[in-house]
């Protein structure tokens, strides 16, 4: 049985600032004289969107900022009108886009859960019956009767979290959510948003940024771009889509490259870096865990009797992940003025997927710098389908053994 | 229509609680609490028989305090529940960015904690009257009908003034003080039956005599507040030539008000 039926979905926005009463009447009145009338820019946040979700199904609904996922929920909840299209929902549907979003600060804990419970049609005595195992839940029994403006950041979210999810409805709608509170009680939510849809045969709809979330609770993926469905398959094809389009995002920022931040005395002049494979090619992209070789060509323009010669690598944000001094590794610490390539080899450059940089800087004796620059040449790791793409979780990609022992 | 009532009977609970919140919110920090809920047509009531005492009003045999106040409650509650209700749906915007319910819940909470409010105000009513020794009599039972019209006056009013308030933020600015004008043209500070002898009896206005005084009793307050006076204070029962005029208008809005603020609500959402 289709509890969502989703036909033609169309949504559009305009784009500006909202007319003036002035405006509007001129252009009634040039409607009615039938001039063109000045129309604001349409933006198209959903287009043609089709699909029917089943009763019990678990959907999770992904896709890059923008990509139209919120406008989408909305739709479900019947918070906003479509275009076009059509949205049928049958049952009755608890949104939990924004935990707390009903709450009065000025009333106590206590009468907010009467307040949001009957915002979400419950009745009193439903309400009645459910109040303790909401307060238990959100671990609040000694605050219930302190107005919420007293309370911390992290209760008010468990309280949310604890009606929301009492609220006896169909359908369950979930926006970014799941991850509210200390680590013990994000525990407790996942258990319970576990509970709720493998016992209690719930539909739900999640949506998250949080893949691995996704293809762990979701028996089904609807990934969307700009608007449209991309993709609407079982979970782990649709993470699969997912990464493939994150990588491309990735492929993008690191074509438009950072541009090279260069301090420089003009004593040295930087020609070219390259990154290179093993057969000596030039390439833009390494395989994480893979090696790193990079060569820096440059132009000395005077001798100098010292100099020292660094080559590392930094992330996009400029935090400094490895370097090599030419001190280290070079006997020669003077030089001619003329052209000269150094080449600095990582066997193995084990950083999560991401964009990463290139950095050079030639120091003389005394300290000064001679060079210095940074993001010289970007160059990027792709994901690795099926595998962690949250940029939280690591920074390193480390190859690990795991056994379990007793 | 039909929905429309079967909607308000579905979410008569969330009515309830959002008006209690409303009402709890408003006075729970404040010392004198719902004693504010009647200062306003207290002093209303002072200060018009304070300038009565100079222009002179005739009220027939009925005191002009209780007179006052009895055209004050009606008005009040009118007043207050289309300014709060046309503002109401604004207010809550950060509800209708979030969870559906029908939204003319919310000029109805503004019309209820009004409600409420009359309810206290009846108190000093009572106490006038046993001041001025004025028996209630049969005619009261017309009291409930008679705001029952005014709250249907209030939602022609607030339901469409809440939905123009979502696009233009004019109509909750200019609104209270439109309303604050038209006190004046209804019979607050004198009674109908002034305006019925200048108009009808002295033909004050020459031909166009009873043709103004239509036009007067077309305001739907005109009939509420006159038979509000009448059945509590004259013993009468309301004159229904003065009550049709308006109470055809309002039925003929209700409808047109109700419509609109249906076909504005689907984009509240997107607006607000």
């Amino acid at each position: 049985m289709n509890v969502i039926e989703v036909k033609h979905l169309t949504k559009e926005y305009q784009l500006g600032a909202l007319t003036t009463i002035k405006d509007s009447l001129l252009n009634t009145l040039k409607r009615l004289q039938g001039k063109p009338v000045t129309e604001r820019k349409l933006f198209k946040a959903l287009e043609d969107i089709n699909f029917t979700i089943e009763k019990g199904e678990v959907v999770g609904i992904i896709g890059t900022n923008g990509a139209g996922k919120s406008t989408l929920l909305k739709h479900l909840a019947r918070i906003t009108t479509p275009t076009s299209g059509e949205v049928i929902v049958s049952g009755s549907v608890a949104p939990l886009i924004e935990v707390g979003a009903g709450f009065v600060k000025e009333l106590t804990g206590r009468e907010n859960i009467y307040l949001n419970c009957s915002i979400m049609g419950m009745t009193r005595k439903d309400i009645d019956a459910k109040i303790d195992s909401i307060i238990e839940f959100a671990e609040l029994e000694e605050f219930i009767d302190t107005p919420v403006k007293r309370y911390s950041s992290g209760m008010t979210v468990r309280l949310g979290f604890s009606i929301a999810t009492s609220i006896d409805a169909d359908i369950l709608i979930v926006d970014e959510v799941l991850a509210v509170g200390d680590l013990a009680f994000q525990r407790k939510c996942f258990d319970r948003m576990e509970d709720i849809i493998r016992n209690k045969g719930k539909t739900v709809l999640l949506v998250s940024h949080n893949i691995r979330q996704v293809d762990r609770i979701c028996s089904r993926v609807i990934h969307l771009k700009e608007g449209r469905v991309v993709l609407d398959a079982d979970a782990s094809e649709g993470c699969e889509s997912f990464y493939r389009e994150s990588n491309d995002k990735i492929t993008q920022d690191a074509e438009k490259g950072g541009h090279s931040n260069i301090q420089s005395t003009g004593e040295l002049e930087l020609i070219d870096v390259k990154i290179l494979n093993n057969e000596g090619n030039e390439i833009s992209e390494i395989d994480s865990g893979g090696p790193l070789t990079a060569r820096v060509r440059f132009k000395l323009l005077k001798p100098f009797e010292f100099l020292e010669l660094y080559v590392g690598t930094h992330r996009s944000d400029f935090l400094y992940l490895s370097v090599a001094n030419s001190k280290d590794y070079l006997s020669k610490d003077s030089y001619e003025a003329g052209e000269y390539e150094i080449e600095y080899c990582l066997p193995s450059f084990p950083l999560s997927p991401g964009v990463y940089s290139i950095r050079f800087a030639a120091l003389t004796n005394t300290g000064r710098f001679v060079f210095n620059g940074e993001s010289l040449k970007t160059f990027f790791i792709r994901a690795e389908p099926g595998r962690l793409m949250n940029p939280a979780w690591n920074i390193l990609d480390l190859k690990a053994d795991m056994r379990l022992i007793g | 229509m039909l929905r429309a009532v079967t909607n308000i009977y579905t979410y008569r609970e969330l009515i309830v609680t959002l008006a209690l919140t409303d009402i709890a919110t408003r006075y729970k920090q404040a010392y004198l609490g719902v004693v504010w809920a009647i200062l306003k047509p207290l002093a209303l009531m002072l200060i018009f028989t304070l300038v009565r005492s100079f222009v002179g009003i005739d009220t027939g045999d009925i005191p002009y305090p209780v007179m006052v106040f009895a055209a004050l409650m009606p008005w009040i509650f009118f007043q207050e529940s289309a300014s709060q209700g046309v503002n109401s749906v604004v207010a809550k915007a950060a509800l209708i960015r979030k969870i559906y319910f029908p939204r003319e819940v919310l000029p109805l909470v503004a019309m209820s904690t009004k409600l409420v409010e009359l309810g206290i105000s009846v108190v000093i009513l009572v106490g006038l009257m046993a001041w001025y020794r004025i028996a209630p009599t049969a005619t009261i039972w017309w009291a409930p009908l008679i705001i029952s019209y005014a709250m249907i006056a209030t939602l022609v009013v607030s339901l469409f003034g809440s939905a123009v308030n979502v696009y233009y933020r004019d109509m909750g600015q200019a609104l209270p003080v439109m309303l604050s004008l038209f006190m004046y043209a209804s019979p607050v500070i004198y009674p109908l039956a002034l305006v019925k002898e200048k108009l009808l009896e002295q033909q004050a206005a020459g031909e166009w005599s009873n043709i103004f005084y239509t036009i007067y009793t077309l305001n739907p307050l005109a009939g509420i507040i006159d038979s509000f006076q009448g059945c509590l204070l004259r013993n009468e029962v309301p004159d229904i030539s003065v009550i049709l005029p308006g109470l055809l208008v309002t039925l003929i809005l209700l409808p047109l008000s109700y419509l609109y603020f249906k076909r504005a609500e689907a984009y509240f959402a997107d607006v607000i």
